[in-house]
């Protein structure tokens, strides 16, 4: 399962939305998640990864997609370390 | 769960605009009562002081669990569960979680108490968001109404789901065995409302509920239904409209007998000993607030202008939920809804 898929598990199952409409562009408020959907999100990817995510990188996500590659990058950091 | 016959009640006492000091007040008179152990959560210091300010009959009822963070006012609720997962409210969450404790009570930010009850408690299956619901007692004993203002916005599903608590409710407190729930609309018709609540009628109306459909606000106190549900907004700006009635109701009647002194003297009499304004249209004095449902455990919120005789009730409230087990029957409620794939 990729990290992307994951992230996309995540997200659908907090907010309650079938995953197939979440894209790499769709915005958290075309998902209707609302600011505990997406901070009970962040947390749990955070989990699951072992990663931490600042609030201020938190805040410069527009999208999914934006979402997914910041994760897609730290695990890539912490896989070569 | 239960220890030496005791219900154990971990209190957030750090929030409520009297806290600590009436929250304290409040635990020791509910630990007169010798049945119910209590943990105030805390800064240790400062309740250490309260609590030596209180005599104590009993004091092995009542322990102090220090907490490192307090929520204030201007802070969002939703930074609880990353910034400061260790303040009063979280950790009194995470106590029930482990089993520490039997339920939850805060009389501080509901939107604080609700976040930490979900991320460190947990919801119950097939619930997405937790919902007040509260009876709305004096002129309507027999209607309970749901969500009194936990959710402002709320997702179509949701509604059922405030259907299903609200009727357990109903059949556990109000003794009623088939509860009928009505979705609060503009009007009677299915076409009736905003877009949630137009979904939610076709949810409802295909749950298995006995659902009679939308009533008005003008309904509401005539016994239509039994459960009433609405989003989190407009049950909050009812239920406060609500419990000001009594006050105003009174000021009103005294005012137009101004020209009957001894009528107007009698009402008085009667306002002040028989009915006094806050029993006319306010239930939560006496419960010291509602039930957070669909957490998995008892969650207790009590108004945020609490005092200690609310806080006592309060507690003495949540403990009647645990030891009516208001958990276990919502959770078996929603099963046989998740069986059906209603949710």
């Amino acid at each position: 399962m990729t990290v992307e898929d994951q992230v996309r598990d995540i997200v659908a199952k907090i907010t309650r939305v079938d995953k197939s409409i979440i894209t790499r562009q769709s915005t958290f408020k075309e998902i209707k998640a609302d600011s505990l959907d997406v901070v009970q999100a962040l947390v749990a990817v955070e989990e699951t990864f072992g990663i931490e995510i600042p609030d201020e990188e938190a805040q410069k996500f527009q999208n999914f997609g934006d979402f997914v590659s910041y994760v897609e990058s730290r695990v890539a950091q912490e896989e070569k370390v | 769960m239960v220890q030496n016959g005791r219900i154990r009640v971990a209190v957030d006492a750090m929030g409520g605009d009297y806290a600590p000091g009436e929250i304290v007040k409040g635990a020791v008179l509910a630990a007169r009562k010798n049945d119910v152990e209590i943990f105030l959560v805390g800064t240790a210091t400062i309740l250490e002081k309260e609590l030596a300010k209180c005599k104590l009959t009993n004091g092995s009822s009542i322990h102090v669990v220090g907490a490192s963070d307090v929520i204030k006012e201007n802070e969002s609720p939703v930074d609880v569960i990353r910034r400061k997962p260790n303040c009063s409210v979280a950790i009194a969450a995470k106590m029930v979680k482990s089993g520490e404790a039997d339920a939850l009570l805060s009389a501080g930010s509901t939107a604080a108490a609700a976040i930490s009850a979900i991320q460190f408690m947990g919801m119950v299956d097939g619930v997405y968001r937790p919902a007040l619901v509260g009876s709305l007692g004096s002129f309507a004993p027999n209607t309970v109404m749901v969500d009194l203002g936990a959710n402002v916005d709320c997702k179509p599903h949701q509604f059922l789901t405030f259907a299903v608590a609200g009727s357990v409710y109903a059949k556990k407190f109000l003794n009623i065995t088939d509860p009928k729930v009505a979705l609060l609309s503009t009007g009677s018709e299915e076409s009736k409302g905003s877009d949630a609540v137009r979904e939610a009628y076709s949810l409802l109306k295909n749950s298995g509920l006995n659902f009679v459909g939308n009533i008005e606000g003008s309904d509401i106190l005539n016994g239509k239904a039994n459960v009433i549900v609405c989003d989190g907004f407009v049950g909050n700006v009812i239920l406060k409209f609500y419990e000001s009635i009594g006050g105003y109701a009174q000021v009103w009647i005294v005012r137009k007998l101004k020209k009957y002194p001894p009528l107007r003297a009698l009402v008085r009499l009667l306002f002040k000993g028989l009915f006094p304004a806050t029993k006319i249209s306010n239930e939560t004095e006496k419960h010291g607030g509602g039930i957070l449902w669909g957490i998995d455990g008892v969650v207790k919120i009590a108004h945020g202008a609490s005092r200690a005789p609310q806080i006592a009730n309060a507690i003495e409230s949540a403990k009647e939920a645990v030891k009516a087990g208001v958990v276990e029957s919502l959770k078996s409620e929603l099963a046989k809804f998740n069986q059906g794939g209603k949710l």
